[in-house]
């Protein structure tokens, strides 16, 4: 930090570097997006009701375009209940109809009951425009450090100590 | 230039790109083992039934139970990178408007079963012992070649069937289908191809039942009879 204090010219290019990575990342991200069509293409598995499929901290890859065929009964989907903005990940069970009239009935593998009770008051049923997605790629495990920083605060503060402390006591 | 920030920088980059072809080498091994799944299924009694289908249901309505036969030898879809696989069977079945034409399709899961693949024994969520026997049945062994194979007679349904409109009896072209679902390790998420063949991925052979129709509602007094008949019985029986 000191160091590079003293030498202007190479503070500006980690500057730009490190905005560089920040905004590839975010560009990969909404291209992704765009790609699948869906707010938020790749998520976080936060809850154990899709065991054994799905455990906490796995890593889905969701895709939101009726190319071939409708969002039918047996896929897993993420959707958002209305006024809630929580992402759930269950499987469809039951659907009535097609297209945007379509009414659809989630539940979790590993719940005994179906989602009715998690739904809105007065929603029995989800329609296609709650789904951001359904599951079409698996990596596990990998979204476990972001569970991580969101449960254990103090967790962001020491890693935020850590690097500040390599960057003070490293030397050219 | 070589500090302990570029040196673990480099060291994690290197691992990510090195995990990451791995795993990129796991999921595509999938397209290499083939799959020859085969299914036979048959509705057995049917029942349609005015109540509530749950105790946490609100209005009474037709629901319909499903009892069915079903063979299945779904083995071939357990290879080294499957963690489990996902059964399930569907009732599809059209609602006709007042005219007789179509006017919706349904489809409701009536019963499902997760099979787990040995690998992942440990995660299933069932009693300490039959879970203990569940991993020692296979200890040592990646693949179980009994896994997916299932034989079941006359089998209640998981789920009774109902329909938004609160009418479900005397529906008919009413079919049970057997689906799957393929759980991977790590990669893409695969279920049954609906009639296509896929390379070394053969399509599900049979796994849907014929055409039926569902009876009219059960009425009350007939169940309470039959059930009352059935105390009797077992009372004499006791006796």
């Amino acid at each position: 930090m000191l160091s590079s204090l003293q030498n202007p010219r190479q503070a500006a290019a980690q500057l730009l570097n490190f905005a560089l990575i920040l905004s590839t990342a975010f560009m990969m991200w909404k291209g992704l997006s765009v790609i699948a069509d869906s707010p938020s293409p790749i998520v976080v598995v936060l809850s154990g009701s899709m065991e054994p499929a799905f455990q906490r901290g796995d890593l889905l890859f969701l895709w939101n375009r009726n190319l071939l065929a409708e969002t039918s009964v047996g896929e897993v989907v993420v959707y958002n209940v209305r006024g809630k903005d929580i992402p759930i990940v269950h499987r469809v069970v039951r659907k009535f109809g097609e297209g945007d009239a379509a009414r659809l009935l989630t539940k979790g593998d590993n719940n005994a009951a179906d989602d009715t009770e998690l739904y809105a008051r007065g929603q029995d049923y989800l329609a296609r425009r709650d789904i951001i997605g359904s599951v079409v790629g698996y990596v596990p495990f990998v979204g476990y450090v972001t569970i991580m920083l969101s449960e254990h605060p103090w967790l962001k503060t020491v890693m935020l100590g850590i690097m500040g402390l390599l960057v003070v006591l490293q030397r050219e | 230039m070589y500090n302990s920030l570029t040196r673990i920088q480099n060291v994690f980059g290197f691992f990510t790109s090195v995990a990451f072809v791995v795993a990129a080498i796991i999921a595509a091994s999938d397209l290499i083992a083939p799959r020859t799944p085969s299914g036979m299924i048959e509705p057995t009694s049917v029942q349609v039934v005015k109540g509530r289908p749950h105790y946490y249901s609100t209005k009474k309505e037709e629901y319909a139970i499903i009892k069915f036969s079903l063979e299945a030898d779904l083995s071939s879809l357990f290879t080294w990178n499957t963690k489990q696989v996902f059964v399930y069977v569907t009732a599809e079945w059209p609602s006709l408007g007042a005219d007789g034409a179509v006017t919706q399709n349904n489809s409701a899961v009536i019963w499902d079963n997760i099979i787990t693949s040995p690998s992942a024994d440990h995660l299933s969520n069932m009693p300490p012992v039959a879970l203990r026997r569940l991993i020692e049945s296979t200890a040592g062994r990646v693949i179980d070649p009994g896994r997916g194979k299932f034989q079941l007679f006359n089998h209640k349904p998981k789920y009774q069937i109902t329909h938004p409109s609160g009418h479900i009896a005397e529906s008919s072209d009413v079919k049970l289908r057997l689906h799957y679902n393929v759980q991977p390790w790590v990669g893409a998420l695969t279920w049954d191809q609906q009639g296509v063949d896929l390379g070394l991925w053969k399509r599900l052979s049979d796994g849907v039942s014929e055409a039926f129709a569902l009876p009219p509602v059960k009425r009350k007094d007939d169940a309470k009879t039959s059930s009352s008949k059935a105390k009797t019985k077992t009372k004499s029986k006791a006796t």
